[in-house]
């Protein structure tokens, strides 16, 4: 008979670490299916050489570490497809495949690999890239120009409406169009509808749970319903930051990252509110047209804080609860007698 | 509905051909002779409660649920005052059904010898006990309303239920809990002056043939009862007790069955070593049933820092399991938080020595 050391419980969930990381990528992937519509092959050329990128680097640095890679861990896949979809298609591969480099050796091994960083490696990637060449990330190609695989891209790059937003201006492109994401923009981040798609698939599938969202979109959504950061009406300035800004886009696939993300409910709360707050104030007061990667950034450092004192609470309501009961149990008995 | 709100998980729970099947009987030994020496009546009616109890004390007879004696268990209920008495069969591991089967087939026994618990006990409220899983769809057989006009009551909500069968109870006043088996031979002992020899078991898994639930004499192998159900194929591993929190059984030929083991289960070894590492999705803090943070206990136990797991709450754990359930990585966290709870224990001593 076979004696592997088996341990309690002996049924376990279907559902592995994955299938986890697949639904991710699955809901990716329409992501890319629009930036492949828009721009053409070069959209999925700057995927392709981003995971190969961030694949040969977790592979190299997992051997660094003298650990056996493990085919099945597509965790750097996930970074790897992430962050393209935030620069503009015009990116010139070397600042991808930098920012990637980044990402997975000096946030993601440094702090101990798969579970353990405390920063999101894509966000700190594209941050290091926004830092090193923010004229290449922020500078966008007009939807439905076909671009140059390789190369430098002949076409001509101009800023999106988002820098119409930091400027202080109102964007001119049509309702229609900014919801259908026609417009100069990431090439992942301008489908707004598809966005909210990928966040009602992750939620379904349990891939993200629903706290952190729920109060990032709704403290984000209230703030630009009420205080436009340009003169416009309230919805106007919604349609605008939602579809120009990074920040949803990041609420769904950033944000809920499972190594950053506290873990009880509460402090989800807390991270999801502190993270809207900061992604307001940078992009109110800060030098930068996508700011949310800098927000989630300083938020990721809150992370155990607000666990370790949501535990606290917790700690003390137990207590207080246990207490009350005893009285309950001492008052029944003394009715008895 | 107030089940759907518990924290926990949703189990298939297989247990269905077992439960559905008769029970049988499987003995190594004849128990005809096999009577205790008293002068009390073989008539529950003319007992008095102590002589209930001394007939319990007589016949040996022990609690499935937690081990311990039943005399025992009925004299202290009956110095505490206990105002309703239930009979366990809530049963809400998968696989494991051999205190429901016992309950369905040997109706008269069981009622009778709940009866008799809570004569014993000072003449309580008495309920069965049975859990009602959210998806109860795999289970054909209907439990009814009540057993020889004991009513059965249901513990609605995900597993694990039995640790919320005190709150079904609540209003009824205080609440003590006794495994159906025993009850069943309480009867016998009062009825046929029988020692406790046997016990009940569940013999299944995805290796067994024909799974179903056993009557057997205490002391058999779990290669006995294979034998006797059945097997498919050469199990990967064997589990004495329910699926969710049995141990391994290490050799099944001479493992001695017992009346705490209530299920022998053969189960293929699917998953080989396919384990992860930690990517703190946080779900085993999502299922808790006790609210503690699993993620960060076993975090510190792996950084061998067993001082922090007092701050975490560790020593509220109720080993249930659905931690190491849910978890996609398939971190063993429920087996860690066990370890980790034996060697605070033994640390415990030299550090009072220390002081």
């Amino acid at each position: 008979m076979l004696q592997y050391e088996q341990k309690a419980p002996y049924v376990r969930n279907r559902d592995s670490a994955f299938t986890f990381m697949m639904d991710v990528v699955i809901a990716l992937l329409p992501l890319y299916f629009m930036a492949f519509y828009f721009y053409g092959f070069r959209a999925l050329m700057m995927g392709l050489f981003s995971v190969a990128a961030a694949v040969v680097s977790d592979v190299v640095c997992l051997l660094l570490e003298g650990k056996k890679p493990y085919l099945r861990d597509i965790s750097s896949v996930v970074i790897g497809m992430i962050l393209p979809l935030m620069m503009s298609a015009a990116t010139p591969y070397y600042v991808v495949v930098s920012a990637e480099v980044f990402a997975v050796v000096f946030v993601k091994h440094v702090f101990g690999g798969v579970g353990q960083s405390v920063f999101n490696p894509a966000a700190a990637g594209f941050a290091f890239a926004a830092a090193c060449w923010p004229s290449q990330v922020f500078s966008y190609p007009a939807p439905f120009s076909s671009l140059e695989v390789f190369g430098p891209v002949s076409q001509t790059l101009s800023n999106g409406p988002s820098w119409n937003l930091f400027q202080g201006g109102v964007p001119t492109i049509d309702v229609l169009d900014l919801l259908l994401g026609k417009f100069m923009g990431p090439m992942g981040l301008t489908n707004i509808l598809v966005l909210a798609t990928c966040l009602f698939y992750l939620l379904f599938r349990g891939a993200i749970g629903w706290q952190a969202p729920l109060s990032f979109f709704a403290i984000m959504v209230t703030a630009m319903l009420c205080f436009p950061r340009v003169p416009e009406s309230g919805p106007m300035s919604l349609v605008h930051e939602a579809t120009t800004g990074m920040w949803v886009f990041g609420g769904i696939f950033l944000l809920n990252e499972p190594g950053t993300l506290p873990k009880r409910s509460s402090a989800r709360l807390a991270y999801g509110a502190l993270a809207a707050v900061f992604t307001i104030l940078f992009q109110r007061f800060g030098q930068m047209e996508q700011t949310f990667a800098f927000a989630l950034l300083l938020t990721n450092v809150f992370g155990f804080t607000l666990d370790r004192n949501s535990e606290r609470l917790l700690r003390q309501l137990r207590r207080a609860y246990l207490a009350t009961r005893t009285k309950h149990s001492e008052k029944k008995s003394a009715q008895r007698a | 509905m107030a089940g759907f709100f518990t924290r926990g998980i949703i189990l298939e729970q297989r247990k269905e051909p077992a439960l559905r099947r008769k029970l049988r009987t499987f003995f190594n030994a004849n128990y005809a002779g096999m009577l205790f020496e008293s002068d009390f009546p073989c008539d529950g009616a003319a007992l008095a409660g102590e002589q209930i109890i001394e007939i319990a004390r007589l016949a040996r007879i022990v609690d499935e649920r937690d081990g311990v004696l039943l005399h025992e268990k009925l004299e202290k209920a009956r110095q505490m005052g206990i105002q309703v008495v239930v009979g366990d069969a809530i049963d809400d591991e998968p696989y494991v059904s051999s205190q429901m089967n016992p309950m369905l087939f040997l109706p008269t026994e069981a009622a009778e010898g709940l009866r008799l618990a809570a004569k014993a006990v000072g003449n309580p409220k008495i309920y069965f006990a049975v859990y009602k899983n959210l998806n109860d769809m795999d289970l054909k057989t209907k439990i009814p309303k009540d057993i020889n006009g004991v009513e059965i009551r249901r513990i609605h909500g995900r597993y694990p239920a039995e640790i919320r069968t005190m709150d079904t109870f609540d209003k009824d006043g205080f609440a003590m809990l006794v495994g159906v088996c025993s009850l069943i031979h309480l009867y016998r002992a009062v009825y046929e002056h029988r020692l406790q020899s046997t016990c009940f078991v569940t013999v299944a898994g995805d290796c067994v043939v024909n799974p179903m639930n056993l009557e057997v004499s205490i002391g058999m192998t779990p290669t006995q009862l294979f034998e006797r159900c059945g097997l498919a194929e050469d199990p990967g591993y064997v589990v004495i007790g329910g699926s969710m929190t049995g141990t391994v059984c290490e050799d099944p030929d001479s493992y001695p069955v017992g009346t705490m083991s209530r299920a022998v289960l053969a189960l293929r070894d699917e998953e080989k070593k396919r384990r992860y590492q930690c990517i703190g999705c946080g779900r085993c803090v999502e299922v808790c049933p006790e609210s503690l943070t699993p993620f960060y206990i076993n975090r510190y136990i792996e950084l061998g820092k067993l001082e922090e797991l007092a701050f975490y709450d560790m020593h509220r754990c109720i080993g249930c399991g659905t931690c190491s359930y849910v978890c996609p990585a398939k971190v063993d966290i429920a087996d860690n938080i066990k370890t980790a709870r034996a060697e605070i224990e033994r640390r415990r001593p030299v550090a009072k020595e220390a002081d």
